[in-house]
């Protein structure tokens, strides 16, 4: 409760912020542009781009509030971001990186080395990468679990499971830029099973610049990682939003409970605590568990025991102890990579062929293949 | 038979062949095994691959004949007359230095080519120049080593004198079995060849590499003397022979007439310096418990000490490349301490261990001070993670002002 | 900490409680403002553009040629290849590598001499790194000099 003396300067304040508002208001439809944000996140419900600013927050702040800082519904929150974080980092990590074969990993080094913070602002894009791919991976197997991909929820899915490869590839893209040893020969792994996919193998090293790392594979990876791939993931966010906006939240439609809702106020704090957290986290293991330099890569001389990147290591015992060739491996990541937003699709559209528990076991069974072929190809042939 | 007389006759025949065979002289090339040339005269009809090997030689290009060696008529169609007029042919061995003397001794006729004249003077102060001078005709003479018709200057990479051909050429008879043992001689080319020289000279292409001649010397090759051994191998080695007047050893082994260098390195078969050799090879002529033997395995472990030292400290580098740290000043130091120990080990011919000590001091130095200055920056990084604590203080508090913040009911305004 | 307040309306005990409230009001909100302080603080200290540069260590920056003396030699111990830097005349400044091509000793520049020394084994280069005499094979490489705008430049 505002006492008498100290109210009044508060006032002329909060006139001061009105009067900035008023201005704007009459030269730009300022609710349109919050609406325009709104599309990759803030809020799920609509905006009425012909109120004025004021009335359409006031609006919003009037609608039941579903929380969705819990688990799991959290998971969509921390995809948005991390993402934004890797942005920040990654911005603040291109001011001082060389995109070429000569001057990558000493610049990289000389991040890390010299520059000051430049160990922290590069860890906690290592990391944040890392649970990036771990948080929409996850998502993708809680959205699986809990069904949420039965009309009208398809786009929800879809979109995941967009997210899920195009954050994939921002790790692909990404690993190979410090042109380190490691980084170097593991792309190249990455790379040839990648390129032995029947059909679209050619076309990613069309896209990529070779079938075999090279200065033009690096720099085009460059280009994608930056640019390219995160327009994806923007994308894949706004579907994400668009389709909720209109199909509403799940825990609405089965039926939310009064202790799901919230107020403004708790959801806002929610989300900061939640940043502190996941900033603390990171912090934590940026300096417990840092990223390690092994030289520069050197393309004539290959270290021993050299594999694809730990997502791509379930193909890889196909070709080491089965002896398959490779385009064997490259079909069964096609075929992972249709079956896996396609199948839940197809079962719910024909759930006597498929019901929903027998799809989660077969989803139980084709995971545990895969972590079982992920192990196998990480210790496979190992010298 | 001295080519002086000849070589107006071979210069009359030789102006008579080229006025009287005009076309067949004309043409200068080798052409043709049978061909009558100018230098050859007829004498390559029958002796076709004589004629050959002389015109590779500078020899047929510079007024030197057949006859001017040999005698006889390189005019004549038929062998009596070719084979007549002081007509010596395959000569006796031992005439044969003074017959190749009989122009290269000659300094008038040496100097437009700005050839030495003193290789016969030289040659008969040799161990084959006296043997022969003795009698000994089996030693070697000037056509051993040079040939007797293709005679090709040392510059000529085919040439038998070449710098890469003259371990095989004195190898001839150096290292000929059967010969070496009948004369009781050292197969001193199979040793050689197993040496370090020949490894930096064939394998290495380093042609200042020494050969038979670097020491021995070449036209008055004579074994080196006892005491003349460091200042041979001191030619090139000279750090290590400085190290070795300035200690004990010189005198005392010149005065038990040990030879210097050859005692521990082999004269021919000279082995690669490998440092563990300090901790055995003392015993060859000191005992080994003594205190002189013991000298040598204490310069040893000085050595290793350090050498370990620098090889931890290198491992502390490799560490530091990977966080990364800076580690270029690092590595500089390294190279230098690296280089006291190779330095320590030249110092070791002076036998005077406070001399290595000094050096291994030096390079075990620089290898600890790396060591404790990575130490304290991994210590550094190591308590940097102890901020850790501390932020996870400021953390938790701050989720509780949030935590308070979010729980109080919302004030209205 | 946590437990004085249980909501802003109750009867003010003014005095104490309140600015107890306004202290600790300030408190978390400087708390909370730290958070962005830090940031932006780790954010300026990262973005300033430092000195160096160059990053790689293919063009090393000596100095000004003016601290130079004519006949004078500076080792640069730059990592594995340290090489000195050596002012010939008013005009001429070369850059002969520092490791003997015999076992890679670091060597020595005789001033008196205008030459360089390998102590190991005494081998001896002269100034256009060639082999004057001792067990070297090859004569030393030297690196290209630059001097731009007083500085002395070498790209090894």
């Amino acid at each position: 409760m505002s006492a008498g003396g100290p109210g009044r300067p508060r006032e002329a304040e909060k006139s001061r912020v009105d009067s900035a508002i008023d201005w704007l208001e009459q030269r730009l439809n300022l609710t349109e542009i919050f609406s325009f944000l709104t599309h990759f996140g803030i809020v799920y419900t609509p905006v009425d781009t012909r109120l004025p600013l004021r009335a359409a927050l006031r609006r919003i702040g009037a609608s039941p509030l579903v929380s969705y800082a819990r688990w799991p519904q959290v998971l969509g929150l921390l995809t948005a971001l991390l993402f934004g974080l890797e942005t920040v980092t990654g911005i603040l990590l291109a001011f001082y990186y060389h995109p070429t074969a000569d001057g990558a990993y000493d610049s990289t080094t000389a991040i890390v080395r010299d520059v000051p913070a430049g160990w922290f602002i590069h860890q906690m894009h290592h990391w944040g990468a890392l649970l990036l791919v771990g948080v929409v991976v996850a998502r993708v197997i809680r959205l699986f679990w809990d069904r949420l991909y039965h009309p009208p929820r398809e786009l929800l899915w879809l979109s995941a499971v967009w997210l899920m490869w195009v954050a994939l590839q921002l790790d692909f893209t990404g690993r190979l830029l410090p042109w380190d040893v490691h980084s170097y020969w593991s792309s190249m792994r990455g790379l040839e099973l990648i390129g032995s996919q029947p059909v679209i193998g050619p076309l990613i090293g069309f896209v990529l610049g070779g079938r075999v790392i090279t200065e033009n594979v690096l720099v085009r990876s460059y280009a994608l990682h930056i640019i390219v791939l995160p327009l994806f993931y923007l994308g894949g966010v706004w579907i994400t939003f668009a389709t909720m906006r209109r199909i509403g939240l799940s825990m609405q439609a089965e039926g939310g409970d009064e202790s799901s809702r919230t107020t403004w106020h708790r959801h806002t704090l929610n989300l900061l605590i939640l940043l502190v957290l996941l900033t603390a986290g990171l912090v934590t293991l940026a300096t417990l568990l840092p990223f390690r330099f092994h030289g520069p890569a050197d393309p004539y001389s290959t270290p021993a025991n050299t594999r694809p990147p730990w997502y791509l290591l379930s193909p890889f015992p196909l070709v080491q102890l089965l002896r398959a060739p490779e385009w064997v491996a490259g079909l069964v990541l096609l075929l992972s990579g249709l079956v896996v937003p396609i199948l839940p699709l197809w079962a719910a559209r024909h759930p006597r062929r498929l019901s929903d528990q027998g799809l989660r076991r077969l989803g139980i069974v084709l995971l545990s293949l895969w972590a079982v072929f992920t192990v196998l190809g990480a210790f496979a042939g190992r010298r | 038979m001295s080519a002086r007389a000849s070589t107006p006759v071979a210069a009359a025949l030789a102006l008579a062949l080229a006025l009287a065979a005009a076309p067949a002289a004309a043409q200068p090339s080798i052409g043709s095994p049978r061909t009558v040339t100018a230098a050859s005269g007829r004498c390559g009809v029958c002796h076709p691959a004589e004629r050959v090997a002389f015109e590779t030689s500078p020899h047929a290009r510079e007024d030197v004949h057949c006859v001017s060696c040999h005698g006889g008529d390189d005019r004549a169609i038929d062998e009596a007359t070719a084979h007549g007029h002081g007509f010596t042919g395959r000569m006796d061995r031992a005439s044969i230095p003074r017959m190749c003397a009989s122009c290269h001794s000659d300094e008038k006729r040496m100097r437009p080519y700005d050839l030495p004249v003193d290789q016969f003077s030289l040659y008969q102060t040799s161990r084959h120049g006296i043997l022969l001078a003795g009698g000994d005709k089996q030693v070697a003479v000037c056509s051993d080593c040079h040939g007797a018709h293709d005679i090709l200057p040392a510059s000529d990479p085919v040439s038998r004198i070449a710098v890469s051909n003259i371990p095989r050429t004195c190898g001839r008879c150096h290292g000929d079995t059967t010969l070496v043992r009948q004369r009781h001689i050292q197969n001193a080319y199979a040793q050689y060849m197993t040496s370090v020289h020949a490894h930096q000279l064939f394998d290495l292409g380093n042609l200042r590499a020494p050969t038979c001649v670097s020491c021995h010397g070449v036209h008055g090759a004579t074994p080196p003397e006892v005491d003349e051994i460091s200042k041979v191998c001191g030619r090139c080695h000279t750090a290590e022979r400085r190290y070795f007047l300035a200690g004990p050893h010189a005198q005392k082994m010149a005065a038990q007439d040990v030879p210097a260098c050859i005692a521990c390195h082999g004269n021919h078969a000279i082995e690669a310096s490998r440092v563990d050799r300090l901790g055995s090879g003392c015993a060859n002529c000191h005992e080994a418990g003594s205190r002189l033997g013991k000298m040598g395995p204490a310069m040893l472990a000085d050595y290793q000490g350090a050498m370990t030292e620098i090889e931890k400290a290198e491992k502390q580098i490799a560490r530091a490349d990977e966080v990364p740290i800076q580690t270029e000043d690092y590595h500089a130091r390294v190279e230098e301490a690296r280089t006291y120990l190779r330095e320590a080990m030249t110092a070791a011919h002076a036998v005077q261990p406070e001399l290595v000590a000094g050096f291994t001091l030096r390079a075990r130095s620089v290898g600890t001070e790396i060591q404790s200055e990575l130490q304290h920056k991994f210590f550094n990084l190591k308590t940097s993670k102890l901020f850790l604590i501390v932020f996870w203080f400021y953390v938790l508090v701050t989720v509780g002002i949030l935590l308070r913040t979010r729980n109080r009911p919302p004030r209205r305004e | 900490m946590p437990d004085t307040e249980s909501g802003p309306q109750d009867g003010a005990p003014e005095g104490a409680s309140a600015s107890r409230r306004q202290f600790l009001t300030w408190l978390s909100r400087a708390f909370l403002g730290l958070w962005a302080v830090g940031g932006a603080a780790v954010v300026a200290a990262y973005l300033k553009p430092g000195e160096g540069g160059e990053g790689g260590g293919r063009l090393v920056h000596i100095g000004p040629l003016d601290q130079l003396r004519v006949g004078d030699a500076l080792l640069v111990r730059h990592g594995v290849k340290p090489f000195f830097v050596i002012r010939t005349n008013e005009s001429t400044v070369i850059a002969l590598s520092a490791v003997c091509t015999h076992v890679r000793c670091i060597v020595n520049y005789d001033r008196e001499r205008r030459a360089i020394v390998c102590p190991c084994h005494d081998g001896h280069f002269d100034l256009r790194g060639e082999v004057v005499s001792g067990p070297p094979p090859r004569p030393l490489p030297s690196y290209e000099v630059s001097v731009r705008a007083g500085d002395v430049y070498v790209r090894v």
